[in-house]
């Protein structure tokens, strides 16, 4: 197990917990203020940009998934972080990245998946 | 330290390509010099380095030696030392700035030079050949090196960015392609467990999890699960990913708040995609929608979303303020202190009215300077006023979104604005329509008749046929698409409704409504309500076709239609007609009134009112009556009141609700009533107890008056039969042999059997006959304490009888005698123990005459002893024959004349007169009192007074040798249930009986005159005959009876009394007398017989089931 584990917060029932719109990781705003998304720093870009951070995350969020081992858990390959780090990750989000993340997305031709669980297919 | 790292790599770079290279000597010294200069740095290196080089490779260790084996022994370990550090730094070059390395092999070369430069002049002698060879050989060395080194680098930046693409940079979000569905889980996955967990901390133990998953990683017991979740819509539970419950558990070993007590429950496969996939309701808002707000001052209200942020968690709403117009302190321009204590104290206790913002208003309350107006806008106190109203950033969590339901009210004056704005004039309804839309789905069903409203298909209309998430596929109807079938957006389609469609409202103010619909407008159906005959107007969402004819609801709140009601003091009334949240009521005065349930007070019962009617009949609830005088309506009465208003009911009559009120005296039964109910005719004497014995007998007079309270009222009871079999409950009523029991497990009353009933005893547990031992819990009942050993102990053994004996008016006592039931409750045979001396019913049964004795006292209890009285029949059945511990039976001892023969000879008749005799208890207690007035000489201390008949010839019967009476002894026999069944065997003396009366008529049989005393040489044997006298002997004399015989010639005979037994009844028909048991010395004619089982009857309706053994039959005249 030597792969890579977010931060974790240190408190579950925290108000500000924010969820990354992209990869549905949780964490608190200061870890990602410091760190960015463990997952999708590339395109979001949030470390050290608190405005970035507001765009990019988000506390309307449902269900905590604890990862523990992404690349072995059905839950992870479900919620399509199973080769994301290990840590704490939303089963639903609510919101869409921004729209400059989602043209990048869509000029490397992956495809968007919002985390509200919108579409199911 | 910079020179000699310098000289060291330098070193390092000469040697080591070169095997043969050795330094001068000069070189050699000034690396001692340097070892020694610098001692602290090496020293310390050194044991570091011995460190690194245990951890060194094999071939490390390899190239060592055979750095050993070329190097002398003094230059070994200098050689060695460069050795290692380059070799150690190419194995950690990565790890390393490569960069400073750079730098540094550049330093190198000019310290090199400069290194060269000094040999040159230091060793100037060597040669220049020597020196020029050298420089080329470190350059061609260098280079070498270098293309090594760049060689390395390349490496290094090639594995660098094979690592970093592959932890982070780069979002591929490769896995977005997949289809959702591709990814259901498969039988290799592990599975998901739901744990139970405290509820509200699933989210942290989750978190809790995941540490400890992390803190456990590299221990020897990781935790072996996958993953563990938690939705918010699942409270109390956490899902956990793992292969086995086991490894779960102990994932979840002492986290505080999770119960894996309560299993570790398997998510079945197919189920475990979907508590993914749960998601609530859809909570989009979107500009235009209506929220309410949850919390502070404004909770509860309506808004309006008017903008929400980009990442939706903080919407923009337009609503009405509350301002508080009236702050608490007038002063409020100076201090702002005042006002926020003003503010504070409002929000808390009363917070202010919706009203729309008011700039004049404002300013005069709070002055000019606290409003301040920038284009169109207002601000006061930090928030922005609109058009009057408020505009305000709510973050969505402190918003309610769905099921914000607008009222009608809500909307009209959002829509009127302030100083009826825009929109004055008519509502647009339509707006709450577009906020419930959404609501409008979900009363969609299958068959419902729609209409398109919007999009292509817009004026299309069609029957729905099935649903699936937002798209209703309907089948078209006419036009040119007739038949087709189209899917549009449930959104999109409206019920529809035509004038003339008979409809139901199915949720709503009007909820439940009926009626027809006589105009659509757009998606607002107005009908005619079948129950108000107005017009409703309600929006097509909430209706539905319906065929009946809804009278709604009967029951509102606590009350229900034809309910009697309490209304005020002086008014009541009666609910006629139920709405939706308030009822119709006819008051007593004819009046009617809307009101609201909680205007009134209570809820009243008649059903246990009797009024009396024209006719002086008394009137009963449901009684169908009819007017004498006025409109002679007719009715059933469904409420008394006062026995003066009775309100009918009657379903022709339209005007409220078929009720009305009139007056009971007004009013006649329509099913006439017998005679016996009528007020005029009543048999007063049979009310009264003192008359009741020497009436027609049986339960005459029971029924009247009040007894006692039922001792089974209050009774823990346990149903053991029937369809309620194992209910415990309590009676809480009793009548005949019904109770009324109220089961403890759902409050309810039902009506059982009294044989279906056991006693309870809650203690121990157990049951027990219902009609015995009070004993346990229940000791004494509802009894006089004198008397409770008596139930307890049924034999009535216990002394403490005794001490009733002060308080019972008991004539015995005042005899000054002993009474007689002490002797008898206490002894089983009272003739061994008291001997002569108990006086009363000793007298009588011992002594040769005991009326002589006791003069007029005696027969006056004999005589209810013998009066077919109920009392005597209860008080000997359950008192001694079948030793239940019933009041009566306490009594039963108490008057003498029961334990002598009550007791000893039980009656067979177990099927009805004793049933009856046991089972209404309290209508025995009251016999009980009539034939206690009657017992006790107080009561009725002549004999004359004394009903029976034939009392008096008791004086007659003297016949002797009652000496040898021994049979009849109350304690033998009397306390055992089983005498019940003995056969009866009839006493050799039984004609001198003296509680029997005049024998004088009784058919007997000569039986035993050929025994081993043969009396006429047995010449007279079979004879049957007819007692003519009976005549007691004494000490000399022989007790005989003159007998004549009716059948034949034979004259009459004098035979001793041991040779004639009784002759039973023959046919039926027969008068006969009972010899034994509650009938004996009662006259009755037969009226059925089964086997030996006669049906007796003393003229009334009372039938009782006798052995014929115990009857004689009597001679017609």
């Amino acid at each position: 197990m030597a792969t890579v584990t977010a931060a974790i917060p240190p408190q579950a029932r925290a108000k500000q917990l924010r969820a990354c719109l992209l990869c549905s990781i949780i964490q608190t705003p200061s870890d990602f203020r410091k760190d960015g998304c463990p997952n999708c720093e590339e395109l979001m870009q949030m470390k050290g940009s608190s405005d970035r951070i507001q765009v990019c995350t988000t506390t309307y969020f449902d269900g905590v998934i604890a990862v523990i081992d992404p690349e072995q858990s059905w839950v992870a390959r479900w919620q399509r972080t199973s080769k994301y780090v290990r840590g704490m990750y939303a089963v639903r989000v609510k919101g869409r990245v921004p729209e400059d993340v989602e043209a990048e997305l869509e000029a490397r031709g992956i495809k968007y998946r919002p985390r509200d669980q919108t579409d199911q297919d | 330290m910079a020179d000699y790292e310098d000289d060291d790599v330098m070193q390092h770079l000469g040697s080591e390509p070169q095997g043969d290279f050795h330094a001068p000597a000069g070189h050699a010294d000034e690396e001692e010099d340097y070892e020694q200069d610098d001692h602290a740095g090496p020293s310390t290196k050194e044991p570091r380095r011995s460190l690194y080089e245990d951890d060194e490779d094999e071939d490390d260790d390899e190239e060592e030696e055979e750095e050993e084996e070329e190097g002398g022994a003094g230059e070994g370990r200098p050689k060695k030392r460069t050795k290692h550090r380059h070799k150690k730094r190419n194995a950690v070059n990565r790890f390393l700035d490569v960069e400073a390395e750079v730098d540094e092999d550049e330093e190198e070369d000019e310290d090199e030079e400069a290194y060269v430069r000094d040999e040159f002049i230091e060793e100037g002698g060597d040669g220049v050949e020597d020196v020029a060879r050298r420089a080329a050989d470190h350059a061609r060395l260098d280079r070498r090196d270098r293309e090594l080194d760049d060689q390395d680098l390349a490496r290094i930046a090639e594995d660098m960015k094979k690592r970093y693409t592959q932890s982070a940079v780069r979002y591929t979000g490769d896995m977005s392609e997949i289809p959702q569905r591709l990814l259901m889980p498969s039988v290799m996955d592990a599975n998901l467990w739901q744990v139970r967990v405290r509820p509200n901390k699933e989210r942290d133990i989750v978190f809790s999890l995941m540490r400890k998953a992390i803190d456990l990683e590299y221990t020897n017991r990781p935790l072996q699960i996958l993953s563990a979740f938690q939705r918010d819509s699942l409270p109390g539970m956490i899902y956990v990913e793992a292969r086995s419950s086991k490894q779960v558990s102990e994932a979840c070993n002492g986290l505080v708040g999770v119960y894996p007590s309560r299993g570790i429950t398997l998510v079945p496969i197919e189920e475990m995609a979907s508590l993914l996939q749960i998601k609530k309701q859809d909570l989009t808002v979107t500009p235009g929608s209506w929220v309410r707000i949850k919390r502070g001052k404004y909770q509860g209200d309506l808004a309006q979303v008017m903008d929400i942020t980009e990442n939706g968690e903080e919407v923009g709403l337009k609503f009405i303020p509350r301002i508080d117009l009236n702050p608490k302190d007038d002063l409020t321009v100076d201090g702002k202190k005042r006002k926020k204590l003003g503010l504070g104290t409002t929000s808390l206790n009363m917070r202010p009215p919706q009203r729309f913002f008011n700039y004049e208003e404002v300013v005069k309350v709070y002055g000019r300077k606290m409003v301040s107006k920038r284009n169109q806008v207002y601000v006061f106190q930090n928030d922005t006023y609109k058009d009057g109203f408020i505009e305000k950033d709510f973050r969505l969590s402190a918003l309610q979104l769905d099921d914000v339901s607008p009222t009608l009210d809500e909307i009209t004056r959002f829509t009127k604005g302030m100083d009826g704005g825009e929109n004055e004039g008519a509502v647009d309804l339509s707006i709450i329509a577009e906020a419930s839309r959404k609501a409008a789905i979900a009363v969609l069903q299958p068959g419902d008749h729609v209409e398109v409203f919007e999009g292509e298909q817009s004026g299309a209309h069609g029957v729905v046929q099935s649903i699936e998430g937002d798209i209703v596929s309907l089948t078209a109807k006419g036009l040119e698409i007739d038949g087709t079938k189209i899917e549009v957006p449930a959104r999109s389609v409206r019920k529809r409704f035509k004038p003339g469609d008979h409809v139901k409202v199915m949720t709503g103010k009007n909820a439940d409504e009926t009626g027809l619909v006589v105009s659509v407008a757009e998606n607002v159906v107005t009908f005619l309500s079948d129950m108000s005959m107005q017009e409703v107007s309600v929006f097509s969402k909430d209706l539905r076709e319906a065929a009946e004819v809804g009278s709604g609801t009967n029951i509102v709140g606590n009350y229900e239609l034809h309910d009697l009601v309490q209304l005020d003091l002086q008014t009541v009334g009666v609910i006629y007609k139920t709405e939706r949240d308030s009822f119709r009521v006819l008051d007593q005065n004819g009046q009617v009134r809307l009101v609201q349930p909680h205007q009134i007070s209570m809820r009243r019962d008649s059903n246990r009112a009797i009024a009396t009617d024209s006719e002086g009949h008394e009137l009963r609830v449901g009684d169908n009556v009819k007017e004498v005088d006025g409109e002679g309506r007719k009715g059933r009465v469904i409420h008394t009141h006062q026995s003066h208003f009775a309100f009918l009911h009657n379903r022709d009559i339209v005007e409220n609700g078929g009720v009305f009120v009139t007056r009971a005296r007004s009013l006649a039964s329509l099913a006439p009533k017998g005679n016996l109910m009528k007020l005029g005719n009543a048999d007063l004497s049979k009310m009264n107890p003192a008359m009741s014995g020497g009436a027609s007998g049986g339960m005459v007079g029971s029924g009247m008056g009040r007894g006692p309270r039922d001792r089974l009222i209050g009774v823990l009871v346990v149903i053991v039969k029937g369809s309620t079999k194992g209910h415990i409950g309590t009676i809480k009523d009793t009548n005949g042999n019904i109770a009324r029991v109220e089961l403890h497990s759902n409050n309810k009353i039902i009506m059982v059997d009294k044989d279906k009933l056991k006693r309870y005893n809650p203690m121990n547990k157990k049951t027990e006959p219902l009609e015995s031992g009070f004993s346990g819990g229940l000791g004494g009942g509802g009894a006089g304490p004198g008397r409770t050993p008596q139930w307890s102990q049924p034999g009535g053994r216990t002394p403490g009888w005794g001490a009733a004996q002060g308080r019972t008016p008991n004539p015995y006592a005042g005899d000054g005698k002993t009474p007689a039931w002490n002797a008898s409750s206490r002894t089983p045979n009272p003739y061994a123990l008291d001997g002569g001396k108990t006086p009363a019913w000793n007298a009588s049964s011992r002594t040769p005459n005991p009326y002589a004795q006791d003069g007029g006292r005696t027969p006056a209890w004999n005589a209810s002893s013998r009066t077919p009285n109920p009392y005597a029949a209860g008080g000997s059945a359950g008192g001694w024959g079948n030793a239940t511990p019933r009041g009566a039976g306490g009594w039963g001892g108490a008057t003498p004349r029961q334990p002598a023969w009550g007791g000893a000879t039980p009656s067979r008749s177990a099927g009805g007169g004793w049933g009856s005799g046991q089972d209404s208890w309290g209508e025995n207690a009251d016999s009980w009192q009539a034939a206690h007035s009657a017992a006790t000489p107080a009561a009725a201390p002549t004999p004359a007074n004394a009903p029976t008949p034939g009392l008096p010839t008791y004086q007659s019967v003297k016949t002797p040798g009652w000496d040898d009476v021994t049979a009849p002894t109350p304690g033998a026999s009397g306390f055992d249930e089983t005498s019940n069944e003995t056969s009866f065997e009839v006493p050799k003396d039984w004609l001198l009986d003296p509680t029997l009366p005049p024998k004088k008529g009784m058919f007997v049989k000569i039986q035993g005159s050929r025994g081993p005393k043969p009396w006429f040489k047995g010449e007279k044997e079979g004879l049957r005959g007819v007692v003519d006298i009976v005549q007691q002997g004494s000490d000399y004399f022989a007790s005989t009876a003159m007998i004549w015989f009716p059948d034949s010639s034979t004259d009459p005979l004098t035979v001793p009394v041991e040779y004639l037994v009784p002759v039973p009844p023959e046919r039926v028909g027969n008068r006969v007398m009972g010899l034994d048991g509650e009938h004996k010395g009662e006259t009755l004619t037969t009226v059925d017989v089964d086997g030996d089982i006669w049906n007796c009857t003393a003229g009334n309706t009372v039938y009782h089931y006798i052995t014929g053994d115990r009857l004689v039959l009597l001679h017609e005249d």
